[in-house]
């Protein structure tokens, strides 16, 4: 039922060039794609929205910082997982980046196995953020195609209410909430109400409330 | 008197006779040769006149030898006694006891002179003045005289004398002059009369001969210091020494020389009346040479250092205290030299140590202000160095894993191999910069180019700092300006001002931290002004500034600012901290002496 998601793609944010080429010519060893850049802006100036992957993200820039650059991305809705590399005695600064939601830091020098881990744990979690996106819009496209009326009766449905008090509440009869239902059930491609609140859930979280 | 010793003299002669026939065969001894050596003091011719009757009485005394005389002078006569060319000798009895003591020579008979009443005491000297030299009166009077004698050798006309002389202290060193005018002795009186002698010394009795002859004028000399001798016709300056003997040699058959005594004393007295008789006591002889240290006791002379010594020992003791002084002063003079020189290379070496001390602790302190500066920025040296050892550390597992999952091409490792050597080298260039900067080093002397050293300082300044700070570099010296000076040394004076500045400025925003460089200066100078807009300091803090640990920084050393001025002081230069006309923060100076560069 969900669309293939794209492959991931591993962006590389250093202004050491070398250091920046052997993180992916690492990855690039463990099949990931990879794309450098050399600094923040250069990325916030290159990155589209849409592929899962992470952001391997050097602390401390000369331009723009680490830091900076992540609070960008928050004000852009950018939930790319980010995993910071730190120097030496910079624990403050990994600190207030794991409190603004990055995935990971890792100190250097470190050794290959734990930005790879690091990478592909961010990478799943990408993944995983990505596809339940897509369930999203298409639920929320399933939704649209509702009727006033149907989306009314799904919502109160999903709540676990049955025929008749959903009847009553919307002061229409038994059987018509019955025939709304069998719409709504054939639309969403659901089964039973449960499935239906996951659905609609899935939308908005406060959907139910 | 004669007469009784001459009929013994005969009687022992034929007992001789019987007994030589006895032993020796006539056969034998026909023809034997019998060579008797003479002394010619007077020429070989007025000996033979004297001597020939002797040999014919002992040709005749003892029949089958053939006496021969032989004619000499003292030195060939004692020659021909080495060489065993005589077997008998008649010769002064100067020269017997010479000869008794060189050889073994032995008298056998003394010539007995009718005019003397013993033959022992038959040889004197006189010595004679001018009648008019009433100053000589005595013979020590004669000391700084002029003496005539015959010859150094003559026994009756100069040893005998001298022996007189030495008894009355004077010795031959004391005469004035002694001049030996050779034979006839009477040569030695017409020196006298010439005035060319003050004194001479002859034989005794010669006088009185010459007189006799009428050779001389008595009247005209003067006896010096006359003896009266018994039985002693002449006059007299001396004691009496026998008269010659007759001597047989060490190597002179005994038989012979027994023979020929016994014919001897049996001889009748010769023409002249000259007999022999028996050998006359010669210890005279050995006493005179003794006293004079001659011939057999010439060893004595040996001793002549030491009588000296006795004689002029005051002399001696004189010279040895002058001596003895003169060493005592010398050696104290030189200890004295020589423990101020001491003194003196003490103080120079603790000197020289003192200094040494000095600049080893300058040394010190410049290394430990180094050090500081390091430790202080070694966050940002260990974060530059960790770069190339993390890009290495990435490429080498990656081309493992390739190896393993088999993702690479040949072209993908030599290319990652370079990169790992270029990130090993740039890791290696960090370790070299902070080696460099951390390494104790002698200073050096070489013409820089203050913009250049300017720049350089804070392009590395920069690079240990993220984010770098905000330098603006204003150069207003020709880049043909130079100062002679250790780079090093300036660099690590600016990186401290710098750093300084730096550390006034963390309470900013790091946008408004920024610090303004300028070069200045004209021909004969350079300034080069760091300026900060920091915190600043307050008048106590300015007083203090230079000195050494005194800081503001709470894990400061406070040498840095210190050690910069005498850094600076070292290139003759001065270091200089102010507020600025306007603004906050605070402005180094650093001035140094400038020329242009020589093409």
């Amino acid at each position: 039922m969900n669309a293939p998601l794209e492959p991931a793609l591993i962006h590389v944010v250093d202004d050491d060039a070398m250091l920046r080429r052997s993180i992916v010519f690492l990855l690039d060893s463990m099949g990931w794609e990879a794309q450098a850049h050399a600094s923040a802006e250069e990325f916030l100036a290159e990155w589209a929205p849409g592929r899962p992957g992470c952001l391997v993200l050097d602390i401390r820039m000369p331009t723009m910082s680490g830091l900076e650059l992540q609070q960008a991305l928050i004000q852009r809705g950018c939930d790319l997982p980010i995993i910071f590399i730190t120097g030496h005695g910079e624990v403050s600064l990994a600190v207030q980046a794991m409190k603004s939601g990055a995935c990971d830091f890792i100190e250097k020098p470190f050794r290959d196995q734990v930005l790879l881990d690091a990478v592909a744990q961010a990478v799943r979690r990408s993944q995983e953020q990505t596809s339940a996106a897509l369930r999203r819009a298409e639920a929320g496209h399933i939704l649209d195609g509702l009727s006033p009326r149907e989306r009314e009766v799904a919502r109160l449905l999903a709540r676990g209410l049955p025929n008749k008090l959903v009847a009553r509440a919307l002061d229409i009869s038994e059987k018509t909430v019955h025939v709304h239902r069998q719409h709504v059930m054939d639309k969403a491609g659901v089964k039973s109400a449960a499935e239906l609140a996951r659905l609609m859930l899935e939308i908005d979280p406060r959907a139910l409330d | 008197m004669p007469f009784p010793t001459s009929t013994i003299s005969r009687f022992l002669v034929l007992l001789a006779l019987v007994w030589a026939g006895a032993v020796h065969p006539p056969a034998q001894a026909a023809q034997a040769e019998v060579r008797i050596g003479v002394l010619a003091y007077q020429g070989e011719q007025a000996a033979a006149e004297d001597w020939a009757p002797l040999a014919a009485a002992l040709d005749r005394a003892l029949p089958g030898r053939h006496f021969v005389l032989r004619y000499f002078g003292l030195q060939d006569l004692w020659h021909a006694v080495e060489n065993e060319e005589v077997d008998f000798v008649i010769t002064h009895g100067g020269q017997y006891v010479a000869l008794e003591s060189a050889f073994g020579a032995s008298r056998i008979a003394t010539l007995e002179n009718p005019r003397f009443s013993s033959p022992g005491k038959a040889l004197g000297s006189v010595v004679v003045v001018r009648a008019e030299r009433q100053d000589l009166q005595q013979l020590a009077d004669l000391a700084g005289q002029r003496l005539a004698a015959v010859a150094p050798e003559a026994f009756g006309g100069y040893l005998v004398a001298l022996r007189e002389l030495h008894d009355v202290g004077v010795e031959l060193d004391d005469l004035g002059s002694v001049d030996f005018v050779g034979f006839p002795m009477q040569k030695v009186l017409q020196e006298l009369l010439d005035g060319r002698a003050d004194a001479a010394t002859l034989r005794a009795c010669l006088l009185e001969e010459l007189a006799a002859q009428g050779s001389i004028d008595p009247t005209r000399f003067r006896v010096l210091a006359p003896q009266a001798q018994q039985g002693f016709p002449c006059q007299l300056s001396s004691r009496l020494y026998p008269d010659w003997p007759f001597v047989s040699l060490h190597h002179t058959d005994r038989a012979l020389a027994k023979a020929v005594a016994t014919a001897l004393l049996a001889m009748a007295p010769l023409p002249g009346g000259v007999a022999w008789t028996v050998p006359a006591d010669y210890q005279e002889v050995h006493a005179l040479y003794r006293e004079l240290q001659l011939g057999p006791y010439a060893y004595l002379r040996d001793t002549t250092l030491l009588a000296r010594l006795k004689r002029f020992w005051w002399v001696f003791v004189g010279l040895f205290l002058i001596l003895a002084a003169w060493v005592v002063h010398t050696v104290r003079v030189e200890y004295q030299v020589a423990a101020r020189t001491k003194d003196l290379r003490k103080a120079l070496a603790e000197r020289d140590a003192a200094q040494a001390r000095i600049l080893a602790q300058q040394d010190e302190a410049e290394h430990l202000s180094r050090l500081s500066i390091l430790g202080e920025l070694s966050s940002t040296l260990a974060h530059e160095l960790t770069q190339p050892l993390a890009s290495i550390a990435n490429f080498a597992h990656s081309m493992v894993r390739r190896l393993d999952s088999g993702r690479y091409t040949p072209e993908l490792l030599a290319g990652a191999s370079r990169d790992i050597a270029s990130e090993a080298e740039r890791a290696g260039g960090i370790v070299q910069r902070i080696r460099s900067f951390s390494k104790k080093r002698v200073a050096i002397r070489q013409d820089c180019v203050p913009g250049e050293l300017v720049q350089e300082a804070v392009e590395l300044f920069c690079s240990m700092l993220a984010p770098p700070p905000q330098v603006t570099l204003v150069d207003r010296l020709p880049r043909s300006t130079v100062v002679e000076g250790d780079p090093l040394q300036l660099q690590q004076v600016l990186l401290n001002l710098m750093k300084n500045a730096w550390d006034a400025m963390q309470a900013l925003p790091p946008a408004q931290r920024r610090m303004d460089l300028e070069i200045g200066g004209d021909g004969g100078q350079c300034t080069i002004r760091v300026r900060d807009y920091g915190c600043g300091l307050d008048d106590a803090q300015m007083a203090r500034l230079f000195e050494s640990f005194f800081t503001t920084k709470p894990d400061g050393l406070g040498l840095g600012l210190s050690i910069c001025k005498s850094i600076i002081e070292a290139h003759a230069g001065r270091l200089v901290a102010m507020r600025p006309d306007e603004g906050p923060g605070m402005c180094f100076t650093v001035t140094l002496p400038a020329h242009e560069r020589t093409a």
